[in-house]
Parts: structure tokens; C-alpha cells; sequence
């Protein structure tokens, strides 16, 4: 299932509904603005446009499908199914054009096809196979009824507005070239009534007008259906792109293991092992120098014990930074505890949690927690910090804030857009709030998945 | 001997430096990136005061990774009297066929890890510089173990595997006797049972030798 996490900081911006921060201010209110404005042209002409297509779209998919179905006992009925289906695709793909044209809805690609095998039997079964082909031909053939109800709602109501808010402009037409004094409200063949005095025109034109404002509004409101058509049946279904998200996910968590990888080949590349060559020939030249002038040989050696002691510090880091053995023994307390006592402000440690977490997740919210007060220590210039690590219900909470200068970069490249990317991955959030002038409280979010019996 | 150094971490440059200076050889110049070597050579060469070898790291700024093996295959080319001698924290036979692309002369390929046999190490800068050839041992038998040869090979006798493989470090007959603890007579008969199976010429002058060795092992 999709865990939604942090909708409440507005990272998800919901799709298919254009933003209200660039519409511009209007002196009309917006109800006497809807009959003119271009939205409502637009969904006019969306609306107008559906019955000719939907009939299309109707025959094509009847026609197509029955024609497959009933060549089934041949072995044409298959292909020509599959044909059938990945017509209703591409028609598909037109209408959500139009909808993003039109009714500015912007619909993703439905998944692609994953044909298992090549050739032609292997892209009929992956189209047959593939639930995207269903939902379009269901499309295909639902747009019709509809279509055809909001083409004769939508014309009756515009025209019937229009025409009625116009009366008075058109209204001598009768008496002129009718023969009859108005237009006829009531008639039976004793009695008829006819819309001529000023009176009578002037409350018909205000008829018009209510028809004409309430058009764009029943226009919208059978367009929402025809939006929600087109999501959920010509757009990605919710599994797909949950895929997707997943797919991106992997590889970040992928790249970020080779980056490490890579981070840890260099650190031994350029510390230890650098070192240890040194020392090598330090004692390899000590060795040589034993005989001729066993003072300077010595002095050699004591230099190469020095070496070694640095080595090993280094080797020590280094071995922490890929995975604290504290961590694994005694949980997060005892390991922030330790990575508080190396930073160089005094930092408050408070984890209050009952139980700990799957060692994934505590093994992020560790090296989370590890970055940010390094970065405390390097950049931030404060004199006081605190870590605080909770469980809200299904999440792990951890809250590193300082008293620093501020002004926390979370752009591209950055320390923090790399942590941020990272707990993306295990569908966590960082959320960074720093202020130029401090303070800076950065909070990260993780999935809460308990620890497994070991 | 005159000597330039290129090798990004002070510790082992001046580690180098130190070991090579204490051998009564002079370190003309240390840099730190491949870009800086070849413009050092260049500046030397202005002066007419080319140096005899130069060693230099694979792996340094600003990409760590095979910066020197690319700026010594350019000094090859364009200085190919300059010995180069390359070290490397791991041995990749590609980088050892790279280097020795075209000719054998004055170029060698050691494991960082040699300059702890201080005396064999200093040994191998000289045999570059006079133009000699110093392939690590790991490098030959990476070699010896991937060559397509391999049915041929096993046709030597243990002795004479041993010989190619000091053969194709580099080493010249004296030098493989010495090593082997057997008569100069003893290793000239191995040679040239070597080349006799292998089916090669036997050539003159031990860096023709060296590359025979790694052309047909490379084949």
C-alpha cells in the first residue's frame, strides 16, 4: 500500500488541478465573470467536442471488439483484439491531449506494456495482458452516453441563456416576420400567452441572465466527471505509480550504496592505506640503515610507531563511519550519545522510545543525525544543540536543532538535498527550517518499522 | 639519477623523496596531479634539464582515478627517453598493457607496497631510468594467468615458468640467476628452452625480451 507521508508539509501537490497561484485578480466577482472567461470557452469547447468523438471512439471500440470476439474461434479473433485494445490506447492518448488542452487536467502515461516475450504473440499477450488496454476501451465506450448528456444539457442551457438575455434585441423579429406578437410562454386553443410588454422582456432577459450564469457552473460540474474519467481510467492506476515511485527509490538507494562504497574505497585509499605504505618504507629504510647507523634507524622507527598509532585512529573512524558497533549493541541513545560527545558544541541527546526501531531505519536516523551535527560542528557556529528522537505513531521522529547562524542550503548537491534524498528512499522526509540568523531546526521523518527477533 | 615525483599525498611524496634522496639520488621536482607533471616535464625540457625517470601515482586529483597511468602514456609519446615508472595501490593488468603499448623501453609498473624492500625498489627506479623494464610481480602473473595460452604454458617445466616470470618483470639473465641462486649458463639454457617452446624468436637486449614475452602472453 502507498504510505503518504508529509502531505500535511504540501510536498505532494495534488495532480490534475491547475494552481490558484498564478491566477491573476479579477475586479468581477467571479459569478458574473464565469460566462466570459476562457476557462469556461474552453470547457465548452471540450464539452461540444466530446459527442463527436465519444460517437467515434463508441464505434470504433464496438466495432473492433465485437469484430475480435467474434473471429475468437479463428486465430485471428486474438490479434485482432489486441489491435482492437492498443487502438483504444492510442485513442487514448489523444483524449487525454485534449484534456490537458482543454480542461487543463494533466494526466500521466498509463504504464507501458511489458511484452514478456518479442514478435508478435508477445506484444498481443502483453496489450491483453495489460490493464491500462481495458480501462481505455471502458473509456471508449462510457464517454458516449455521457458525452451525449452533457452535449444536450450544456447546448440547451447556452443557447437557451444566450438566446433569453438577448430577447430584448431580437424580441420585433415576432410582430415583423412571425405574425404573432412574442414569443409564446403558453398557448392551448383559448388561451395563449405572449412575452411582449417591457414588462414581460425585461424578466425574460433576466431569465437569460440566471441561464446564462448558471451555464459555466453546470458546465464545470459535468466536466469534474469527465476528469475523473479520464484519471482513472486513461492515467496510471495507483499500483503503477507506486512502481514508478519504487523504481526511482531503488535507485536512489543503489546510487547512494556505491556512492558509500565509493566515499569508503577513497578514505582507505587516501588515509590508511596511504600511511601504511609510508610506514613500510619508513621501516623498510629503518631495516637498511640498522647496520651502518643504528641511531638514525632509531629514530626511523620511533616515527613509524607514530605512523602506526595514526593509522590505526584513522582505521577507527573510518570503521565507525561505516557502521558504529555501539549502534548494533546498545540502540541510538548510547550511539548519538557518542557522536555528540565528538561535536564540537555541547549538544543535548534525547531519545525516548520504547522499543527500537529495524536496524535499516535506525542505522538512517543514526547517520542522519551524525550529519547534521557535523554540520553543526563545521558550519552552523552555534553554542548549543539538542537531538531529540521520538515514535509518533507509525513514524520515527528525530529533531536535530542548534542556535547557529542559520541559512541551511537544501539546493541541488548540497549535504542536505543528499540526506533529504536518502530518507526519500525509505519514504521519510527532511524537513529544514533555518532562517538567516538561526535558529536552524531540521526534522526528519522515517517509516516506524519495529525491530525483527533477532 | 635524476628524478621527478608525482604523487598527490604529501606523506608518500616526501616519504619518496626521502628514500630516494638517502640513495644519493636527486628528486628534481614532486607534484601533485597528472596535468602538473606534464607541465613540469615540459618546463624541464625547455631548460635542457630533462630528468632520467619520472614516478608517478595512477590514481590523483582531480578524478583519482587513472591520472597517471594517462599523463605516463603521454610522456611515452612525447618524451620517450624519460624512464616512467608507475605505482599503484592495486595492479590492473589493463593499465600494465597500456603503459606498454608499442615498447617495453624505460617504463615499469610496480604495487606501492615495493617501496618497503627499500634496496629492490631503488633498484627498479634505476633499471627504468636506464631504460630497463619493472613489471610487479602481481602484474606478470595476472598476466600469465589470463593469457589464452594457457595449454602452451603449462608445457614449461615449473623452472622455466619461474625464469618468464622474472623475465617479463624485467629482469636480465644475471639478475634472474642471482635470484634463482643458479649459474648464468643455468638461466640462458632455461631462456632459451622458453622461447624455443613458445615459438619465439630470441631477440637481443633485454627490453625486446620483456615485450616479446608480454606481446605473445597478450595475444
Amino acid at each position: 500500500m502507498a504510505t503518504e507521508y508529509g502531505e500535511g508539509y504540501g510536498f505532494h501537490a495534488q495532480p490534475g488541478h491547475p494552481g490558484s497561484a498564478g491566477e491573476r485578480r479579477h475586479r468581477l466577482p467571479a459569478a458574473l465573470r464565469a460566462p466570459v472567461e476562457g476557462r469556461t470557452w474552453r470547457e465548452l469547447g471540450y464539452v461540444l467536442l466530446s459527442l463527436p468523438i465519444s460517437i467515434l471512439l463508441f464505434t470504433y471500440a464496438v466495432t473492433m471488439v465485437s469484430l475480435g470476439a467474434g473471429l475468437l474461434v479463428t486465430f485471428l479473433g486474438v490479434p485482432v483484439l489486441a489491435a482492437a485494445l492498443a487502438g483504444c490506447r492510442g485513442l487514448g492518448a489523444m483524449e487525454r491531449a485534449r484534456a490537458r488542452g482543454l480542461l487543463r487536467l494533466d494526466v500521466g502515461e498509463p504504464e507501458p506494456l511489458r511484452a514478456g516475450r518479442n514478435g508478435l504473440m508477445g506484444w498481443v499477450g502483453a496489450v491483453l495482458k495489460s490493464g491500462a488496454s481495458w480501462r481505455s476501451l471502458l473509456y471508449a465506450v462510457l464517454q458516449l452516453p455521457w458525452a451525449v448528456v452533457t452535449f444536450s444539457v450544456t447546448v440547451t442551457f447556452w443557447s437557451l441563456g444566450w438566446s433569453l438575455l438577448t430577447y430584448p434585441l431580437w424580441f420585433w423579429v415576432y410582430p415583423v416576420y412571425g405574425g404573432q406578437d412574442g414569443l409564446q410562454l403558453y398557448g392551448d386553443e383559448t388561451h395563449q400567452v405572449y412575452l411582449d410588454n417591457p414588462f414581460e422582456i425585461t424578466v425574460t432577459a433576466g431569465v437569460g441572465l440566471l441561464f446564462t450564469l448558471a451555464t459555466p457552473w453546470i458546465v464545470r460540474a459535468l466536466t469534474m466527471v469527465d476528469r475523473l474519467m479520464v484519471h482513472g481510467l486513461l492515467g496510471p492506476s495507483r499500483l503503477a505509480t507506486r512502481v514508478v515511485e519504487l523504481e526511482s527509490d531503488r535507485g536512489v538507494v543503489v546510487d547512494t550504496a556505491a556512492a558509500d562504497l565509493r566515499r569508503i574505497e577513497r578514505d582507505l585509499h587516501d588515509g590508511a592505506q596511504a600511511r601504511l605504505v609510508a610506514l613500510a618504507m619508513d621501516l623498510g629504510l629503518a631495516k637498511e640503515k640498522l647496520r651502518e647507523d643504528p641511531q638514525v634507524a632509531a629514530q626511523m622507527v620511533d616515527e613509524a610507531h607514530g605512523e602506526v598509532k595514526t593509522a590505526l585512529q584513522e582505521l577507527r573512524d573510518l570503521a565507525r563511519g561505516i557502521h558504529p558497533a555501539v549502534l548494533t549493541d546498545r540502540g541510538l541513545d548510547a550511539a548519538l550519545s557518542s557522536v555528540a560527545s565528538r561535536c564540537t558544541v555541547p549538544v543535548q541527546v534525547e531519545v525516548d522510545l520504547a522499543q527500537r526501531p529495524a536496524p535499516a531505519i535506525e542505522g538512517i536516523a543514526y547517520f542522519t543525525a551524525s550529519e547534521l551535527l557535523q554540520n553543526i560542528s563545521k558550519h552552523s557556529r552555534a553554542t548549543w544543540a539538542a537531538v531529540e528522537v521520538w515514535r509518533s505513531e507509525n513514524r520515527l521522529m528525530l529533531q536535530v536543532v542548534d542556535n547557529g547562524v542559520g541559512g541551511a542550503d537544501t539546493s541541488q548537491g548540497s549535504g542536505l538535498a543528499g540526506l533529504a534524498e536518502r530518507l526519500d528512499a525509505v519514504d521519510g522526509i527532511l524537513v529544514v527550517d533555518s532562517p538567516a540568523g538561526g535558529p536552524t531546526r531540521v526534522t526528519a521523518e522515517l517509516p516506524w518499522r519495529a525491530e525483527q527477533a533477532r | 639519477m635524476r628524478v621527478v615525483i608525482a604523487e598527490d599525498s604529501v606523506l608518500l611524496r616526501e616519504g619518496l623523496t626521502r628514500l630516494l634522496t638517502d640513495r644519493g639520488h636527486e628528486v628534481v621536482a614532486g607534484v601533485g596531479d597528472g596535468d602538473a607533471l606534464i607541465k613540469t616535464i615540459t618546463d624541464l625540457d625547455g631548460r635542457g634539464m630533462l630528468p632520467d625517470v619520472v614516478v608517478a601515482d595512477v590514481r590523483m586529483p582531480p578524478t583519482h582515478t587513472d591520472e597517471g597511468v594517462r599523463a605516463a602514456v603521454q610522456l611515452r609519446k612525447t618524451h620517450p627517453g624519460v624512464g616512467v615508472l608507475v605505482l599503484s595501490q592495486y595492479v590492473e593488468e589493463r593499465y600494465a598493457t597500456e603503459l606498454l603499448a608499442g615498447s617495453s623501453r624505460g617504463v615499469g609498473y610496480l604495487l606501492k607496497d615495493r617501496v618497503a624492500e627499500v634496496r629492490e625498489f631503488v633498484d627498479a627506479v634505476v633499471r627504468v631510468a636506464e631504460g630497463g623494464t619493472a613489471l610487479d610481480p602481481e602484474v606478470v602473473a595476472q598476466l600469465l594467468g589470463r593469457s589464452r595460452k594457457q595449454d602452451v604454458l603449462a608445457g614449461l617445466t615449473p623452472r622455466e615458468r619461474e625464469v618468464l616470470g622474472l623475465m617479463a618483470e624485467g629482469r636480465t639473465n644475471s639478475a634472474i640467476a642471482k635470484q634463482l641462486v643458479v649459474s648464468d649458463g643455468a638461466v640462458e639454457k632455461h631462456v632459451s628452452n622458453i622461447f624455443l617452446k613458445l615459438g619465439l624468436s630470441p631477440s637481443e637486449g633485454d627490453h625486446r625480451r620483456v615485450l616479446a614475452v608480454l606481446t605473445y602472453l597478450n595475444s
